[in-house]
């Protein structure tokens, strides 16, 4: 398994499903809905995904970690932008989905 | 020799099928790391090692041993390995429960079960088969509601029709000589067919097999 997907999905259970459609709608956000060019901010993040702060925090700190988004400091704020390996990893993340969806299930 | 054909080419499909669709349900779970997809891997590639293991069995018979009944064990190896990929299909969609229900099914179903169960393992393993596969194809409906991608009723088909085939050959043993038999394994070729439609839709073109994705 690739090392981000070691890190970021830990568990089999069924909070690892919600886990994973988290991850896909940040960086869903992350690449077709950004605010400005800088990238997203926390607050942004937090009402697209609709989770709580110390949540997505450790998300955004293990998808940075991954080479997933790319951080970037803006007037003393953190932003967020997806990355190239971000952008095949959601590739990847939508083609599978549809693939497992069409056996009934949810990756 | 016209049923050892029929039954070649239903083994062959089904693990041509189990391998092409293992393999992509690995390709998925290697680029996502997605344990229901590594279930699926491992549902596939049973499924068709288990279709390999019998035509493996029924060749040998045939060119080898030449006896004229292919080894009873081989075929029950077979059989219980393409279970546990059944097994792990129903497993990934939670399975609450093992038997239907329905006071009409249980009617239906324990009859058949009930006459030849005794006989072989190979017959309580099939049985098994029949409930995971019914219970597989009824989940995949129920889903098609939720999400309505067209492709999983080509799934919930496919899985039915394995589960009708694996009914008719449960009742191929107690009317053993009719037309069952050849309806059996035309049925299980139909829905082999039908779970392969879905792959053809996924574009695998730009997939990486990378650890360094």
């Amino acid at each position: 398994m690739n090392n981000y997907a070691n890190t970021i999905l830990p568990s089999m259970s069924a909070i690892y499903r919600t886990h994973m459609k988290i991850i896909g709608d940040i960086l869903t956000t992350t690449r077709d809905d950004l605010p400005d060019e800088q990238g997203a901010s926390i607050t942004y993040l937090i009402r697209k995904a609709n989770i709580s702060h110390s949540r997505i925090s450790k998300i955004l700190g293990t998808l940075v970690s991954q080479g997933l988004l790319e951080q970037t400091n803006s007037s003393g704020t953190f932003k967020y932008k997806i990355s190239n390996v971000g952008r095949e990893f959601l590739q990847a993340y939508n083609t599978f989905n549809k693939f497992a969806d069409s056996f009934g299930l949810t990756i | 020799m016209a049923d050892f054909f029929l039954e070649s080419i239903l083994n062959l499909v089904g693990f041509a099928v189990g391998m092409v669709i293992g393999t992509i349900s690995y390709i998925g779970f290697r680029n996502t790391g997605s344990p229901t997809l590594f279930r699926l891997t491992l549902a596939f590639f049973a499924i068709g090692a288990g279709f390999i293991i019998m035509w493996v069995g029924q060749t040998a018979d045939m060119f080898v041993y030449k006896t004229g009944q292919p080894a009873q064990w081989v075929q029950t190896v077979g059989i219980g390995v393409q279970t546990v990929g059944y097994f792990f299909i129903a497993f990934s969609h939670t399975i609450k429960s093992f038997f239907p229900k329905s006071g009409y099914l249980r009617s239906v179903g324990v009859v058949p079960l009930f006459l030849i169960s005794f006989i072989s393992i190979e017959n309580i393993i099939r049985s098994i088969s029949f409930i995971l596969l019914a219970y597989g194809a009824i989940e995949t409906v129920m889903s098609y509601f939720e999400s309505r991608r067209k492709t999983a009723l080509f799934v919930a088909a496919g899985l039915g029709a394995l589960a009708f085939g694996e009914f008719l050959g449960w009742y191929y043993f107690v009317f053993p000589q009719s037309v069952l038999g050849v309806a059996s394994i035309s049925t299980k070729i139909g829905g082999l067919i039908l779970l392969f439609i879905p792959v053809t839709k996924v574009p695998l073109t730009k997939m990486k097999f990378d650890e360094n994705l």
